[in-house]
């Protein structure tokens, strides 16, 4: 996708709904019928908790809410179910940046098409836990409106946000713009391809200029974002520079291989660790208990998470649902992230970035960047 | 305590190092009986599962042999061997193990005194590491 070099923005008005606001921009899209479905997280009927959901009747789309500080789970893996393979209508999709990246390594991977989408990325303050964002949002029934105002909530949000410095939707076609907006008079819409700004220039918004401070806004979450990461690799590395402490950190571990099946990039139908090759057989499990006198089972804990590393962390997109889903609370994306974020550096490689970026394991003929 | 004797696993390709190997051993070269020779049939075959399991059950060392680029009998099996090994590299250096600890060389089928010359320095830096921290710990 190619980027344009001076980004016209466009405002939504929200009086204090931003909610509203996205959801009635997006009605519009498929009311005008330049859009036969949005892929969006939205309130289902039993819950505050946003879901992927597919919405073609531009009266549902109200219950579209994708700034809510939610996110139950990585949305690619939904995007792909509905992008497999061209269908020839014209999906719009709205991600977080991270489900963005996770996307673009998925088509890489083969795992699905382009072609009908158009993405709508939204600029991302975080997520929340799901069972602390369901206490906030008992309190508070218009959590969405409320996170963008107080900073308070914004500090509520899971330990990989935290730590993600890449807040802004790069690869997405629009952008929606929250970070330094006064989100309850407008939010910001930034036609970021040709593609975005065919959409958003059928829909007569109107333009105007940058919000004063927005730069600065965008500058400082960066550098605290920033540091926070630098503070957090140094602290997770201290818990896992040998093998040992690593094995500390993992002793809960219970190899339920949540942590796989949440990975957005962990893309293999069928995962090596449930073949054969690790179901051993009873004599290999006895001899392995003889030679240190004792074997733990289920085995192979250690060599799971470690080979999930060799497998994926060239593509791991930092998006800590790996973390979120894992029943015993190992810190999974802290180690994930930051061996990732080495991995990345070896190869010279960010995931998502760029369709056109070629995965490290994907080409043999250049030579590896130390 | 008796000195330490480095454990180290080389897995080589069928048509290259496999065969230097065989040539360094019928030409009465002499190397250090350190090394466990597993034969692959081609580096491109080489499984980042096979590293680190070869690590967790306490190699001190792995060497990977193969053919020198543009001899690959499977045309770029060792080249996309070649790309592998630094990202398993920088995932054992997290734990750890040092990256001296893995290495990969190209060794052609009539490279017996090259095989024997790479196998004994690996084993000395190896021997100069130490013993690698997974001989002792349980792996879980
Ligand atoms: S390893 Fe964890 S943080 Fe990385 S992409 Fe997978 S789920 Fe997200
Ligand atoms: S989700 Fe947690 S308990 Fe389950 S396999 Fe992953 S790290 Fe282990
Ligand atoms: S055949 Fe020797 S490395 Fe491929």
């Amino acid at each position: 996708m190619e980027k344009n070099s001076a980004m016209t923005v466009f405002y939504l008005k929200t009086d204090k709904n931003p909610k509203a606001g996205v959801s009635a921009f997006l009605g519009r899209m498929l009311s005008q019928s330049l859009a036969d479905a949005v892929l969006v997280s939205a309130r289902t009927p039993h819950s505050p908790l946003p879901m992927p959901a597919v919405i073609t009747d531009p009266e549902k789309i109200e219950a579209a809410d994708p700034l809510a500080p939610a996110a139950p789970f990585n949305a690619a893996r939904q995007a792909v179910s509905i992008l497999r393979h061209e269908s020839g209508r014209k999906i719009v999709l709205v991600l977080r940046p991270c489900e963005i990246r996770a996307l673009v390594e998925l088509v890489k991977l083969k795992q699905c098409v382009l072609d009908d989408a158009v993405i709508i990325g939204m600029e991302c303050r975080g997520r929340m836990e799901t069972p602390i964002y369901l206490e906030k949002a008992a309190e508070n029934p218009d959590l969405t409106a409320a996170f963008y105002r107080d900073p308070g909530l914004q500090d509520a949000v899971c330990a990989s946000c935290r730590i993600c410095t890449r807040f802004l939707p790069q690869a997405a076609d629009i952008a929606i713009r929250v970070i330094g907006e006064p989100t309850d008079e407008r939010i910001g819409i930034v036609p970021q391809t040709p593609a975005g700004q065919d959409l958003v220039g059928r829909l007569g918004l109107s333009e105007g200029p940058d919000s004063p401070g927005r730069e600065d806004a965008v500058a400082n979450m960066r550098d605290l974002r920033e540091q926070e990461r630098e503070r957090a690799f140094q602290e997770t590395a201290g818990k896992t520079d040998t093998i040992e402490k690593f094995q500390k950190y993992v002793a809960q571990c219970l190899n339920c291989y949540n942590c796989r099946v949440a990975c957005p990039v962990c893309y293999c139908r069928e995962c090596v660790f449930l073949t054969d090759v690790f179901a051993h057989d009873p004599q290999v499990l006895m001899r392995r208990a003889a030679k240190k006198g004792m074997i733990k089972l289920p085995a192979d804990t250690t060599m799971f998470h470690l080979t999930r590393m060799a497998h994926m962390a060239h593509a791991c997109v930092a998006c800590g649902h790996c973390s979120s889903v894992c029943p015993s609370h190992i810190p999974v994306a802290d180690i994930f992230i930051k061996v990732g974020n080495e991995v990345q550096k070896r190869y010279g490689y960010e995931p998502g970035r760029d369709l056109e970026e070629p995965m490290p394991l994907m080409v043999y003929d250049k030579p590896v960047v130390e | 305590m008796s000195a330490f004797e480095p454990k180290i696993i080389a897995m080589v390709c069928n048509w290259c190092t496999y065969t230097a190997a065989d040539l360094a051993g019928t030409s009465r070269l002499m190397y250090p009986h350190n090394v466990r020779i597993i034969r692959l049939m081609c580096t491109g075959m080489l499984d980042a599962k096979y590293v680190l399991k070869a690590f967790l059950e306490g190699a001190d060392g792995v060497f990977i042999g193969g053919c020198h680029p543009g001899d690959c009998h499977y045309i770029n099996g060792n080249l996309k061997a070649a790309r592998r090994i630094p990202g398993i590299a920088a995932i054992l250096e997290q734990f750890g193990f040092s990256s001296e600890r893995l290495e990969l060389k190209w060794i052609g089928a009539s490279e017996g005194p090259e095989f024997q010359e790479h196998i004994t320095r690996f084993v000395e830096t190896i021997r100069a590491l130490g013993p690698s921290q997974a001989a002792t710990a349980m792996i879980l």
